[in-house]
């Protein structure tokens, strides 16, 4: 595999020298232009020797909220003057430790709640040659209401349906229980497990999202953590559904912790006989691997991340056709989220009742949310499907740090949208949210405080998004950079008023197209934010644009304006 | 609506209303195509793989969101809309996006007008896009000699890829990056013209705008002589080195290459003159010969008193021989066969190409070939010899060419391979490998480990090696030279860098099988051991000054350079022009010094031969006729046959070229002679003839002085003596 290997002569080598490359290409066959196409696409692979000590700050949503533009301006400032081969400072997507913000990765280790001090202290012993290792605190298990076993035995479900081969029954609970996709889109599970179940190619494939990178996203780094063995069993489960022999589980590599747990966990079952060759005694065989990520956000888009396992860039394919029809390696593919995979074991152990019981408000089952930016306790939490903002907000995460008001919220990352404290009794539910403008998506609530400016919040999505983008088509790639351009003239305000209409007109008409042309969910959903922000807090970007005033404070200060805090903004 | 059934393997759509039948699988692109709807594409060609990534022709299924035409299957009862208000508005928007970066005109538009993107734009009715410009420009590329790339203009529509991948399977470009910075790419990012593109041009002929252009799309016609067929690209396809090219792509360069017809004993090129094309000869023989006589220029005499004039002649080797004779074996020419000294003659046939020099590099011709027989010959421009020259059916053909008829005396040319057993060079011949570089292109980097040893074919290579401050050259090597024997006898590591001056070919011999060599051919080892220890103890000389003198302006006039340098000491000199007259009464009334040049302290360096370090003046002698000797005086080989480039390449104007009236073949009254003027240039030669230079005997003053520079100004700046 093209990863490995490259990965390979970066372990050795620090990163990708040419002659390296090109003696790959030799080794392997493999066209130089080809090698070159995937290296230069991933974040993960370095084609310059990288500095001694490289720093690079979270720069979305949460840790944006938690001061990462701060941290690294008072960075640069302590490592002013420093040699680019010894000292680089650069900011980097979601890192998924939204509940620790702010995180940043040194030398790709991972670290949370850094202060500019420890990570000076990191940094220091970085530049003296000592190596930098990640922390690697050891956790108890959670007991969650989700997991039937609790302390007895696991994989209750899959003994069972390995003796009955009742498949259809498998599917037809599902649809009973109405199960949807968890990773954001929410499509019935029954009927993509059917459409693969339906094909009559030999060969099929089961893979599990676990590449989750919307900024505010930290669920399934918690299941996965609590709960590895649900996530196997699920997928186990869909390959004998669907007559797939295979399991990929892409899990993203700043997980390395997860990634040793669920390793383990598959060690455990192939030892145990539930993995591999006629399991359990049965004529089944089903077999699971891990697939490391080599990084971003665009790769948790299904058929983008298909691409990547087949060794290419991670590059969205033009639908129909589906990954259920021609997925991976062109072959009948089950994609689903790792939240989804772990509903179907609860549902066939306890029974579709036991899953409608769980939610509330007229919802089913439960659902994981991470809820971090500026609550009181931000962190990972089970609640009923239904279950009020308010309630998860407030009552679990503790409400607003410090005894704020809340301003704002985000229900799912950027791609959510941001709605006002007004509608925090909206409740945790597909439909609701999709009622409210918004979506549940992954269940990632990032909570703003009345100290957040919200152009400055929009513009900071549509930079993920704009940094995240593949660049294949021409809206996503052109679109989100304009779109990036135009919003941060307006942070300088002072825009004059027949400009700022045809801003705005000029601002639906790229909606539009980057929202009808683009291939994948990415470029149809980055001018959620701006759009959101437009239509609940409009007064507020009036107010920048044409008076060159934040009512929060936050931009036309002297820091801001001396480029000191670069508050609005990520990356120049 | 018909209401007939449909048959089977046909699906009815409508489109914009119109019922329409199609066969199960055709996009939507193709029904609406076929049906007469036209709908607007920039990244989707026919003969291509659709991949859907400009959206331009997305339209409306009655889906959440429009769908891309080219990569949508139909499916029976849909209802496709291509002209609605909503389609029409996004379309714009996307040509406006495209737009606000394209740097309009771009190459495409201005040259021949049709960029597809600037056509659509217009016909959208975009004529200010409304969104901010680029604000960092991605940059050109004009490496390749054929195809010249302009990042800012490309809109990442994957045609050229494909093209260059699918289409022509030469698997060279690729996208590259991510996002808003994704480009194309050759090989790992390398220049175009660095890379292994073959210049094929389908890259060029696929691309809808300025991205990728023609470079020769003006002026590349070799004016039509007698007997010239200009010949058309289908003509050309048939010819099987052709194979593979685009045939747009020659279209473009019609007239650049051209049939020749040559009577016999016609003149096909001449010694000396310059040129840019290249022959291959398709049918007949040729003699290639040098013409001007094989002599330097000789000042006989020497002091026999005040009032004998002195007379330059011409000589040859046999009356005053040089040393180092068993070098010079053979002339090395601009063809696949060497001449050799004693009767540089030699005959060119069908399948050989001669000209490349002069046609890559821009030097002088290095040889005449007149036709021996009628001639059928392709003559070529710079754009299509490379193109050609690319062409792995040609490139093979040619290398089986040279390896056939000189790889051997090549080999043989290396003194030191004189004693190697004719099997051994029937082993090499089939082991070497043929390799090209171009202009720029490190061949070796000094510390990398040392795996080959390489003979030069044609250009020129710079050895060069690093020190504080900058690079030092140590040599140029031309043909017949070798490199890399240093790295592998000594501790396997490079000890300079060597580098393609211009194109270079180079012969390479496998570390193994030169370990081999040197085992079975202890001569071999000891010829080439002395060699190595000559050419490190001279390097080491170099280094020794440089760290012991402080040099920035002593580099920065260039003395650095000089190997021996006439100076005058101004503090003396009283300008009485002995030293001249002296130079003059001893070179034929010519004088080889100019009492005028840089002043460093009180010194005038006057312009006579400074025997460079880095002597410029060798680079590009198309018969390799003017090298250094061991003594490091640089001299001019006999059969210098006058085109003056080296008095060209002299920064300083110390070389001459002398006159001489000589007989050679009348070529047009064949078997006659008759008299004709041939230059033979001429530089600085110490006065070899005399006990000392004339002019340093002439100074009645003390005042003028031949010095080493570095052990002179060394001594002086080191006790501050400069001011």
């Amino acid at each position: 595999m093209i990863f490995d290997d490259l990965r390979a002569i970066q372990l050795r080598c620090g990163f990708l020298p040419t002659a390296e490359l090109e003696g790959l290409s030799q080794h392997t066959q493999t066209p130089l232009y080809q090698i070159h196409s995937v290296a230069s696409f991933y974040p993960h692979f370095h084609l310059a020797p990288p500095a001694k000590a490289e720093i690079r700050v979270c720069a979305d949503m949460s840790c944006h909220l938690n001061g990462a533009c701060e941290l690294r301006a008072e960075l640069e400032r302590r490592f002013a003057g420093s040699r680019r081969e010894d000292v680089q400072i650069r900011d980097v997507s979601c890192l998924g430790r939204c509940d620790h913000a702010p995180a940043a990765s040194i030398n790709d280790q991972i670290f949370t709640g850094v202060s500019a001090g420890s990570a000076e202290q990191i940094m220091r012993s970085a530049l003296r040659g000592e190596e930098v290792r990640e922390a690697r605190p050891d956790q108890a298990r959670f007991a969650c209401k989700a997991d039937p076993y609790g302390d007895g035995e696991k994989y209750g479900v899959l003994r069972k349906v390995t003796q009955s081969h009742a498949w259809d029954d498998v599917l037809a609970q599902l649809k009973v229980a109405e199960l949807r996709g968890m990773g954001g889109a929410g499509f019935p599970t029954s009927m993509k497990w059917d459409l693969v179940r339906k094909q009559t190619d030999s060969v099929k494939y089961v893979v599990c999202n676990a590449d989750e990178s919307e900024p505010g996203t930290i669920k399934d780094r918690f299941i996965m953590t609590n709960l590895p063995h649900l996530v196997i069993e699920g997928m186990i489960i869909a390959g004998l559904v669907t007559g797939a022999k295979r399991g990929i589980l892409y899990i993203r590599h700043e997980y390395a912790l997860q990634e040793d747990i669920l390793s383990a966990e598959i060690r455990r079952c192939r030892s145990a006989g539930l993995l591999g060759k006629k399991i359990l005694g049965s004529d089944l065989d089903f077999d699971l691997e891990v697939f490391v990520s080599p990084g971003g956000y665009i790769c948790g888009e299904e058929s983008a991340l298909i691409e990547a396992i087949e060794g290419h860039r991670a590059e969205p394919r033009n639908k129909p056709p589906f990954p259920g029809q021609i997925g991976l390696w062109q072959k009948p593919t089950v994609i689903n989220n790792v939240e989804t995979f772990i509903n179907v074991p609860q549902i066939l152990a306890r029974g579709v009742d036991w899953f409608v019981a769980q939610g509330a408000n007229g919802s089913r089952g439960l659902k994981f949310v991470g809820v971090s930016g500026h609550a009181a306790h931000p962190g990972v939490f089970e609640v009923p499907m239904g279950t009020t903002m308010r309630e998860v907000i407030f009552n679990h995460a503790g409400g607003i740090r410090g005894g704020r008001q809340l301003k704002a919220f985000a229900p799912s990352g950027p791609s959510s949208g941001y709605l006002p404290a007004s509608m925090i009794d909206v409740c945790l539910d597909f439909k609701a949210l999709a009622d409210a403008g918004s979506m549940l998506g992954s269940g990632a609530i990032i909570v703003c405080d009345d100290t957040t400016c919200m152009l400055d919040m929009a513009l900071n999505a549509v930079r993920f998004y704009r940094n995240e983008s593949c660049g294949k088509c021409v809206p996503c790639r052109i679109g989100s950079q304009k779109m990036a351009d135009l919003l941060g003239r307006w942070t300088q305000g002072n825009v004059p008023e027949p400009q700022y209409r045809s801003d705005l007109a000029l601002l639906d008409d790229l909606s539009q197209a980057m929202s009808q042309t683009s291939i994948c969910g990415l470029g149809q959903i980055a001018p959620a934010p701006i759009q959101s922000v437009l239509k609940h807090f409009r007064a507020e970007i009036d107010a920048h644009v044409l008076q060159g005033q934040c009512p929060s404070g936050i931009c036309f200060t002297a820091a801001s304006r001396a480029g000191e805090v670069q508050r609005v903004g990520i990356r120049p | 609506m018909t209401t007939s059934v449909t048959p089977p393997g046909m699906i009815e759509i409508g489109i914009d209303g119109k019922p329409v039948r199609v066969p199960n699988g055709t996009t939507v692109f193709d029904a609406a195509r076929i049906n007469g709807i036209s709908i607007p594409t920039l990244c989707h060609l026919q003969n291509q793989t659709p991949v859907g990534v400009c959206r331009l022709c997305v339209v409306d299924t009655g889906a959440r969101v429009l769908s891309a035409s080219c990569v949508r299957p139909v499916e029976p009862g849909m209802k496709v809309v291509t002209n609605s208000e909503k389609v029409l508005n996004v379309r714009k928007t996307l040509l406006e996006l495209l737009m606000s970066d394209h740097p309009s005109p771009c190459a495409r538009q201005e040259k021949s007008g049709d960029c597809e993107l600037e056509a659509l734009a217009k016909a959208a009715g975009i004529s200010q896009p409304r969104f901010a410009k680029r604000s960092v420009a991605r940059g050109n590329d004009d490496s390749s000699l054929a195809i010249a790339v302009d990042h800012d203009a490309c809109i990442l529509c994957d045609r050229c890829i494909r093209g260059c991948d699918e289409v022509k399977n030469n698997f060279v470009l690729g996208r590259m990056g991510k996002g808003y910075s994704a480009g194309i790419a050759f090989d790992l990012n390398a220049p175009m013209g660095d890379s292994t593109c073959i210049s094929c041009g389908e890259c060029m002929v696929s691309c809808p705008t300025g991205a990728l252009t023609n470079k020769g799309l003006a002026g590349t016609a070799i004016a039509g002589g007698p007997g010239a067929e200009i010949f058309e690209a289908e003509e050309l396809l048939q010819i099987p080195v052709f194979k593979g090219v685009s045939g747009t792509f020659l279209e473009l360069n019609r007239g650049a290459i051209v049939n020749r017809h040559f009577r016999k004993g016609e003149v096909i090129c001449r010694e000396g003159e310059f040129g840019s094309t290249a022959f291959y000869i398709v049918e007949g023989r040729a003699k290639v010969s040098i013409s001007t006589p094989i002599a330097h220029v000789k000042t006989q005499g020497g002091a026999k008193g005040f009032f004998n004039r002195l007379t330059s002649t011409l000589v040859g080797r046999e009356e005053d021989k040089r040393e180092e004779e068993a070098r010079d074996r053979t002339i090395p020419i601009d063809a696949s066969v060497d001449l050799s000294y004693g009767n540089p003659v030699a005959e060119l046939g069908p399948g050989d190409l001669f000209g490349e020099m002069t046609c890559m590099n821009f030097y002088p011709r290095s040889a005449t070939v007149i036709a021996e027989s009628d001639v059928v010959a392709y003559e070529m421009l710079r754009n299509v010899l490379d193109i050609m020259l690319k062409n792995k059916t040609f490139r093979a053909q040619l290398d089986e060419t040279y390896r056939r008829r000189a790889l051997e005396n090549h080999l043989r040319g290396v003194p030191m391979f004189a004693d190697l057993s004719p099997e051994f060079i029937g082993h090499l011949k089939e082991g070497v490998e043929l390799q090209r570089f171009a202009p720029g292109q490190a061949i070796v980097q000094q510390g990398e480990p040392a795996d080959s040893f390489y003979l030069v074919r044609i250009g020129f290579v710079k050895v060069s090696e690093n020190y504080p401050g900058g690079e030092m050259v140590l040599a140029y090597l031309s043909r017949g030279d070798y490199f890399g024997e240093i790295g592998l006898l000594g501790g396997g590591v490079r000890t300079a860098t060597c580098t393609a001056l211009d194109h270079v070919e180079l012969v390479r011999v496998s570390g193994d099988d030169f370990r081999d060599m040197v085992a079975r051919f202890p001569s071999v080892r000891t010829g080439l051991e002395a060699v190595a220890a000559e050419r490190r103890a001279a390097n080491q000389q170099r280094l020794q000054m440089v760290h012991s003198v402080p040099i920035d302006q002593f580099l920065s006039q260039g003395l650095m350079e000089a190997q021996s340098l006439l100076i005058l000491d101004l503090q003396n000199c009283t300008r009485c022009d002995a030293c001249v007259n002296a130079c003059a009464d001893a070179h034929d009334g010519v004088t080889r010094l100019v009492r005028d040049g840089l002043r460093f302290d009180r010194y005038l360096v006057a312009t006579s031969c400074r025997q460079c370090r880095d002597p410029l003046c060798m680079v590009g002698c198309p018969v390799g006729s003017i090298r250094r000797r061991n003594s490091l005086e640089v001299i001019i080989e006999d059969w210098c046959i006058g085109c003056g480039l080296c008095a060209r390449n002299c920064p300083y104007g110390n070389i001459n070229l002398h006159p001489f009236e000589v007989l050679a073949d009348d070529p047009e009254n064949a078997g006659r002679k008759k008299a004709v003027i041939k230059q033979k240039a001429t530089s600085c030669d110490l006065c070899t003839h005399l006990k000392e230079p004339s002019c340093v005997y002439a100074c009645p003053h003390d005042a003028a002085h031949r010095v080493d520079p570095k052990a002179f100004f060394g001594e002086m700046l080191s006790q501050g003596g400069a001011k």
